[in-house]
């Protein structure tokens, strides 16, 4: 009786996921509630999570509980530890979920919110939580072995190279990219300027705290932390409204992006129990928080879709960035769908942690589905906005024109109605001079935010507060993504240059420090620099490049998992991998070839720069000439380095196939559980 | 329901416990066999960021 009303709850819930799937798609004009869209992704995460991770879990990976895990037989009491796996779940969730999820669907929601909240949802549930879940099994059956290493062992040398040169790129590309997002939300903000500069010496206040007055209280110097943060949002609207003060925390892209670098730098050479370690507990706790409070308030409060399903940007001609929604959208999107990051995670800390093989299946490919929610919530408080207000904020003045006025014109003439006036209003409502020209997604999600948190209470009297609490946070744990980015490539470059001398891997020699240091933030401050800088905003070169990256690492984690469970069951099951894995090959190469060589301008670098060059001659054309070219490159050296590492594996995978190869493993063998007798 | 609330609080504050690194203090304090101090915080506290420090953080 009770597997038939199972059942019937699964062809229920089956049906409910595939009904406002249809509805979501077929309806045009009419404004759609955001429930829909909540409802459809539930429904879908649980059949893909019953049925499909269920099938691969006991199918293909043949998790086994009767299976010593590394935590258990390596148990050290440091980084081996049986743990419960609710708290390995919020562990691995804490480390994977970053600023991807909330600003890729934001920026991508130019397209409407139908094509990224399907690409979000689909993608999550066959490609982005089964390459977490296999590469977490993987790392599981190698002793919790890194991505590059398993690169290494089982597709061989120049796999592993491959994928470690590609990391160190990749991070490179990352760090610039999420700079970018802050400055553009920091530029001609006094408030937001204040808040922000605020959290460094809470940070610092917090390291010393925790170090010699109170040392191992990390939750009340955690909440001291937030406190202080809060009191700072507070700080900050008195910085903005005082004539004297304000224009101390005014400050142009430009001087923001080096006071950046400049952070950056400290950030790595500092000890890291000052500024890195507390505002690392302060971010995760504030980002766990602000996640569940977006969630409540979604689900309770129901705020309908303004931005229609499609727009007329799906021809490619979009503002936020250019390109058709294909392969765009699909790039753009990368955390929340498909990250080839959550692969360093799942390859980490998590499989040394997990007491049972079967917890893989909730850790690793549930963990991905809860990412995946939080992208579907920033893509409905994008969606949220009045479409004019969005395309104001997210278009850059080279686009839409110069002048409010001009910029108002534009957009309202695509169709999305917009006023110079109205804009000023809710910027002042917000407490920032203007709301125009803020690109990089950070702005129009804490508008959206703003505007979602507002319908619980306090009006738009609160909305300054939300605006500026939503900056806080987005910029609160993009700077320890950057601070412990910069960190881990001084680290990566430490180890490659260690190759050559062993004295400048020393992480303890103090020159070699400062210089790793050093060339790390100076390759992506250009980055950086060169975004801020550029006529187009900055985004529309940088994140499809930074999305191109992350996907290729993806591709270069489903070649490893292919060619494991080819080793473990031949072609029977390849397609698990294989099907993500040739839809990311096939995006990637795409969006990459169109960056390159487009003949349009606002697509192509190669393009570009020769329109630049064909152009009136200023003193920046020649630097911005020379950027172009050197973002072909950095596009080109990443389709280079993915083909490298495909090509060897397909080379594996044939062997192995064809029989010519011998499928040797390097799983370690098996070891009864203890545990699992207790348990 | 009671039994269910109970539970949920203690995941709740076992995971913040992780986060928070308490769990690994208290597993560093029974590895070494040793009760805490301000030193040997600090002592964990080199030793276990010397590790964290070089993972990367996701996007």
């Amino acid at each position: 009786m009770n597997r038939f009303l199972g059942r019937i709850l699964w062809a229920a819930i089956a049906a409910t996921a595939a009904f406002t799937m249809g509805a979501i798609a077929q309806s045009r004009g009419e404004p759609v509630n955001s429930m829909w869209l909540v409802i459809a992704a539930v429904c879908t995460y649980l059949v893909g999570f019953r049925f499909y991770a269920s099938f691969v879990a006991a199918r293909v990976m043949a998790l086994d509980d009767r299976r010593a895990t590394p935590a258990e037989r390596l148990r050290d009491g440091h980084d081996f530890e049986p743990t419960n796996k609710w708290i390995v779940f919020g562990h691995h969730f804490a480390a994977i979920a970053g600023p991807g999820p909330l600003v890729g669907p934001t920026l991508a929601a130019q397209f409407g919110y139908l094509p990224g909240f399907l690409w979000i949802v689909i993608g999550a549930v066959l490609g982005g939580a089964v390459q977490d879940f296999v590469i977490l099994f993987c790392s599981m059956r190698r002793d919790g072995k890194s991505l590059g290493q398993m690169a290494r062992e089982e597709i061989g040398k120049v796999g592993g190279f491959t994928a470690l040169i590609t990391v160190l790129l990749i991070m490179i590309i990352l760090l610039a990219v999420i700079g970018l997002v802050v400055v553009n939300a920091l530029k001609g903000s006094p408030w937001g300027t204040f808040t922000i500069f605020a959290t460094m010496p809470v940070a610092v206040l917090m390291g010393v705290y925790l170090r010699y007055w109170r040392p191992g209280k990390v939750l009340e110097a955690s909440a001291l932390g937030f406190v202080l943060v809060m009191a700072s949002i507070f700080g900050g609207q008195a910085v903005a409204a005082s004539p004297t003060l304000a224009p101390w925390f005014t400050y142009s892209a430009v001087a923001l992006a080096l006071a950046l670098i400049v952070y950056g730098f400290l950030a790595s050479a500092l000890p890291v129990w000052l500024l890195l370690a507390p505002r690392d507990y302060l971010s995760t706790f504030v980002k766990l928080g602000v996640v569940v409070m977006l969630g409540v308030g979604i689900i309770f409060l129901r705020p309908e879709l303004k931005l229609p399903p499609l727009t007329r940007f799906v021809d490619g001609t979009g503002p936020v960035f250019a390109g058709k929604i294909f392969p765009f959208c699909f790039i753009t999107i990368a955390c929340g769908a498909v990250s080839g990051f959550h692969a360093l995670i799942s390859s980490g800390t998590t499989p040394k942690l997990l007491s049972r093989e079967r917890h893989v299946l909730g850790v690793g490919y549930g963990s991905m589905l809860l990412e995946s929610f939080v992208a579907v919530m920033a893509l409905v408080a994008a969606a949220s906005l009045e479409p004019g207000v969005y395309f104001a904020v997210n278009s850059p003045a080279g686009i839409v024109g110069s002048t409010p006025a001009a910029a108002a014109a534009t957009i309202t003439g695509w169709g999305f109605p917009v006023t110079a006036a109205e804009m000023n209003t809710m910027a002042q409502d917000v407490g920032e001079q203007t709301l125009f020209y803020r690109t990089g997604g950070a702005p129009s999600l804490a508008l959206g935010m703003a505007h979602i948190f507002i319908q619980g209470g306090g009006g738009r009297a609160l909305l300054a507060f939300w605006y500026h609490f939503a900056i806080m946070f987005e910029a609160l744990f993009i700077l320890t993504v950057l601070d412990a980015g910069t960190r881990v490539g001084r680290f990566m470059l430490q180890d490659l240059l260690g190759q050559i001398s062993p004295r400048l891997g020393k992480t303890s020699w103090m020159p070699g420090m400062l210089g790793t240091s050093a060339v790390i933030v100076a390759a992506w401050g250009y980055f950086l620099y060169q975004g801020v800088t550029d006529p187009l905003g900055g985004i529309n070169s940088l994140w499809p490049l930074f999305g191109i990256a992350n996907q290729l690492l993806a591709a270069i984690a489903l070649c490893v998992g292919t060619t494991i469970l080819i080793k473990m069951h031949g072609a029977k099951y390849l397609w698990v991998t294989c099907v993500p894995l040739v839809w990311l090959v096939i995006v990637t190469f795409a969006a990459g070839w169109q960056k390159i060589f487009s003949p349009i301008p606002a697509i192509g670098f190669l393009a570009q720069a020769d329109a630049l060059a064909a152009g009136r001659q200023t003193a920046d054309t020649a630097a911005l000439i020379f950027n172009n070219r050197l973002d072909a490159a950095v596009c080109g050296l990443f389709l280079i380095l993915v083909s490298t590492i495909l090509i060897d594996s397909i080379r594996v995978w044939a062997g192995i196939l064809m029989g010519t190869r011998e499928a040797r493993t390097t799983e370690t063998p098996f070891v009864p559980s203890r545990l699992a007798e207790e348990l | 329901m009671k039994a269910l609330f109970r539970r949920l609080v203690e995941v709740v504050s076992g995971v913040v416990a992780e986060l928070s690194d308490q769990n690994a203090y208290r597993r560093h304090l029974a590895a070494h066999g040793v009760a805490h101090s301000p030193d040997e915080w600090r002592r964990f506290q080199d030793e276990h960021w010397q590790a964290k420090a070089r993972r990367g953080r996701c996007c």
